[in-house]
C-alpha cells in the first residue's frame, strides 16, 4: 500500500518538477516570440499578453530586409567567422594538447602555465587593436578568426590535454611499429578517438562565437563586416526603437545555435560519459 | 619442413639510463634465428625496457643492437623488420579488426588486393574470419589478443616481440594461449621475443630462457638447464614452481657454502633418521602432488612436493631428508629475492 503511494507521490512530485523546469526555461522564449510578432505600438508597452494583431510575416520580412539585405550578409559573416574559428580550435587545440601530454619536456610546465594564463587573464581590447593595425588585420574577417581562435585556444587545449591522457600510449606505440610517421599516429589514431570531446567543444564554442557581440563590435567595425548580433543595433537607436522588429530579429538569430544544440545533443551527453566507463 | 627464419638478434654491451637511473647495466646476447627467447625476471628488473630497446621504442643510451646482421641501434622503429604485440593489445578501438590488422599495411600503400589478402590470410590462421567487421570493443579478451597477434603476422617481420601478452588473460585461456602461440612459432619459424614474469610461461615456451635482475643477465640457457643448474641462487629462486628453498646463515655454513637450496621435489617425507624435523603448517592438495608448508626450527620455512596422497595433519612434526645430489651450494650470501 505504502509502495504504491510513495510511487504515486514521486511521480506527481516529478510532473511538478517538469512543469516547473518548462515554464521558466520556455518563458522566455514564448516573450520573445510574441514581441516579435505584435505591430510596433503594441510591441512598445513590453507587456506579457497575446498579441492583438499578428504581423509574424509582415515584420519578418522587414527584419530581413533591412538595410539592404543586412541580416543575410550578417549571416554569412558570422557563420564564416564560427566555422574558421571552431575548425582552428579543435586542430590546433587537439594538436597542441597532444604534444603537451605526450612528450616529457621540462618546457611543457612553462607552456601549461602560459594556457593558464590564457585562460586567467582577461584581454585588453586597445593594445590588441594595435596589434591588429599593425599586422593588417583590423577589420577582416580572418582577423576577428584569429581573435576567437586566440581567445579559445587555452580553453580547448586544455579539455584535449586531460582527454588525450586517458588514452593509452600503447596505441601510439603500436601505431609507430606498425610504421606510422608522427603526424599519421596523430590524424589517424588519436584524432578520430578524440570525436566525443570534439563534439562537446564544437558545440560549445561554435554558439559561444555566433553569438559573440562584445568581440565584433571592437575589432570588426565596418558595414559589411556586420554580425548577426550586431543587426540587433538595426532596430534600436538613440531616438527611435522598434522593439517588435528587435525581437523578430533575436528569433531568427536565435534559430541556428539552437539547431546545432539540438544537432548534436546527444552526442554531447555520449562525449560526457564516454571517457567515464571504459570497456 | 616449416620454414625457419635467417634473423637472429644481436646486443652487444647495451645500456640504458633514464636520467641518473640505470635500468639496463650492459647486456650482451645473442638470439639464433628462429629462437623462441624469453626474457624473464620480477618486476622492475628491466625485462620490459630491454624488449622496448630492441623495438626502437626507447633509444639505447650505449651498446649496439643489431637484427638480421644489420646494426639497427638508431633505426626507426618501422625499419627494423620487428612486430610487436602488447599486454594491453593495444588495438586501434575506432577501426574494425579487418583495419586493425590491415593499418599497418595500408600505411605502406600497399594496392588494396594485397592487403585484403594478407589480412584474410592472416585472420583464417587466427579463426578471425567471423569477426573481421567488428570493432575491438565488441571482442572477448582471447579474440583481442589474436586480432593483436595478427596485426603482427601480417607485417611478416623478421622478429617478433611480445610484451607480457597473456598477462590480461584469465588463467585456462592463458594455458590455451601457450600452446597456441607455441604452435605459432612452430608454424612461422620466425625469432621471437617474449617477455614475461611469470616462470611457468618461460618454463613451457622457450627454447631459451633469460634472466634478468636489477638491469643485468643473470642466466641464459635452456628451460631445463636452468632447472638443473641456476648460477645463482636468485636463479634457483626464479625459476620452478614452487620455489626452491633457499637459506643462508649457520645451515649454510654447516654445508659449506654462502646459500644452500634444495627444491621442494626433491625433499622426501621419512620418518628414519630425518635430515631435519619441522611442524607442519599448511597443506595444499593439488591432486596429483601436495605441497607442504613447514616450520623447521632454526631455518624457518620448508616448502616440501609431497604425493597427492600424502596427508599430514596441520600441527603434527614431520621428519624431512634432501635426495641426494640434488642440493645447490652457493658462495654468495644473497637473500632469495
Amino acid at each position: 500500500m505504502t509502495t504504491r503511494r510513495n510511487a504515486i507521490r514521486q511521480r506527481n512530485t516529478g510532473v511538478i518538477a517538469l512543469c516547473l523546469a518548462t515554464l521558466i526555461f520556455i518563458m522566455p522564449f514564448v516573450y520573445i516570440f510574441f514581441m516579435a510578432v505584435k505591430t510596433k505600438k503594441e510591441a512598445a508597452l513590453f507587456l506579457f499578453s497575446w498579441p492583438a494583431e499578428w504581423q509574424f510575416w509582415a515584420n519578418l520580412t522587414e527584419v530581413v530586409q533591412t538595410r539592404n539585405y543586412m541580416l543575410l550578409l550578417a549571416y554569412f559573416n558570422s557563420t564564416l567567422i564560427t566555422v574558421g574559428a571552431v575548425t582552428l580550435l579543435v586542430i590546433f587545440g587537439a594538436m597542441v594538447g597532444y604534444v603537451l601530454q605526450r612528450r616529457p619536456s621540462g618546457w611543457n610546465r612553462l607552456i601549461y602555465a602560459c594556457i593558464l594564463l590564457g585562460l586567467m587573464v582577461p584581454p585588453a581590447v586597445v593594445p590588441t587593436i594595435w596589434v591588429l593595425q599593425g599586422l593588417g588585420l583590423f577589420k577582416t574577417i580572418h582577423g576577428m578568426i584569429f581573435i576567437q581562435v586566440a581567445y579559445g585556444l587555452a580553453f580547448s587545449v586544455l579539455l584535449y590535454r586531460s582527454f588525450i591522457g586517458t588514452i593509452p600510449r600503447d596505441l601510439d606505440e603500436a601505431a609507430i611499429i606498425d610504421g606510422a610517421k608522427p603526424w599519421q599516429v596523430f590524424f589517424l589514431v588519436i584524432l578520430p578517438l578524440l570525436k566525443p570531446v570534439t563534439v562537446t567543444l564544437i558545440v560549445v564554442q561554435s554558439i559561444a562565437i555566433f553569438n559573440d557581440f562584445t568581440n565584433p563590435l571592437y575589432y570588426l567595425p565596418g558595414k559589411e563586416n556586420v554580425t548577426v548580433q550586431l543587426t540587433l543595433f538595426n532596430f534600436q537607436t538613440q531616438f527611435q526603437s522598434q522593439f517588435n522588429l528587435l525581437f523578430m530579429n533575436i528569433l531568427l538569430v536565435t534559430i541556428p545555435p539552437l539547431l546545432v544544440f539540438i544537432f548534436f545533443n546527444r552526442q554531447i551527453v555520449a562525449g560526457m560519459t564516454a571517457g567515464a566507463v571504459k570497456g | 619442413m616449416p620454414p625457419v627464419s635467417t634473423s637472429s638478434v644481436v646486443l652487444k654491451a647495451l645500456t640504458k639510463s633514464f636520467g641518473a637511473v640505470d635500468v639496463i647495466k650492459g647486456v650482451d646476447l645473442v638470439i639464433a634465428p628462429g629462437e623462441f627467447c624469453v626474457f624473464v625476471g620480477p618486476s622492475g628488473c628491466g625485462k620490459s625496457t630491454l624488449l622496448r630497446l630492441i623495438s626502437g621504442l626507447e633509444e639505447a643510451t650505449g651498446g649496439v643492437i643489431e637484427i638480421g646482421g644489420q646494426d639497427v641501434t638508431d633505426a626507426e622503429p618501422s625499419q627494423r623488420g620487428i612486430a610487436m604485440v602488447f599486454q594491453s593489445y593495444a588495438l586501434y578501438p575506432h577501426l574494425t579488426v579487418r583495419e586493425n590488422i590491415g593499418f599497418g599495411l595500408s600505411l605502406a600503400r600497399l594496392p588494396k588486393a594485397e592487403i585484403a589478402a594478407k589480412v584474410e590470410a592472416a585472420a583464417a590462421a587466427l579463426q578471425l574470419m567471423p569477426l573481421l567487421d567488428r570493432k575491438p570493443k565488441a571482442l572477448s579478451g582471447g579474440q583481442r589478443q589474436r586480432v593483436a597477434i595478427g596485426r603482427a603476422i601480417v607485417r611478416d617481420p623478421k622478429v617478433f616481440l611480445f610484451d607480457e601478452p597473456l598477462s590480461n588473460l584469465d588463467a585456462a585461456l592463458r594455458a590455451q594461449m601457450r600452446i597456441e602461440l607455441t604452435e605459432l612459432h612452430r608454424k612461422l619459424g620466425a625469432t621471437m621475443i617474449y617477455v614475461t614474469h611469470d616462470q611457468v610461461e618461460a618454463m613451457t615456451m622457450a627454447d631459451k630462457i633469460v634472466v634478468l635482475n636489477a638491469g643485468r643477465i643473470e642466466q641464459v640457457g635452456s628451460p631445463m638447464e636452468l632447472y638443473n643448474a641456476p648460477v645463482s641462487p636468485f636463479v634457483a629462486g626464479f625459476i620452478g614452481s614452487p620455489k626452491m628453498n633457499l637459506y643462508t646463515g649457520a645451515m649454510a655454513a654447516e654445508m659449506g657454502c654462502g646459500t644452500y637450496g634444495i627444491r621442494p621435489e626433491h625433499l622426501r617425507l621419512t620418518s628414519v633418521e630425518p635430515r631435519w624435523t619441522g611442524t607442519v603448517r599448511h597443506v595444499e592438495r593439488l591432486g596429483a602432488d601436495t605441497i607442504i608448508h613447514l616450520d623447521v626450527p632454526g631455518l624457518g620455512e620448508m616448502v616440501v612436493r609431497a604425493d597427492g596422497d600424502a596427508s599430514p595433519a596441520v600441527g603434527t612434526p614431520q621428519g624431512i631428508s634432501p635426495m641426494a645430489g640434488r642440493a645447490f651450494r652457493y658462495d654468495q650470501v644473497l637473500p632469495a629475492q
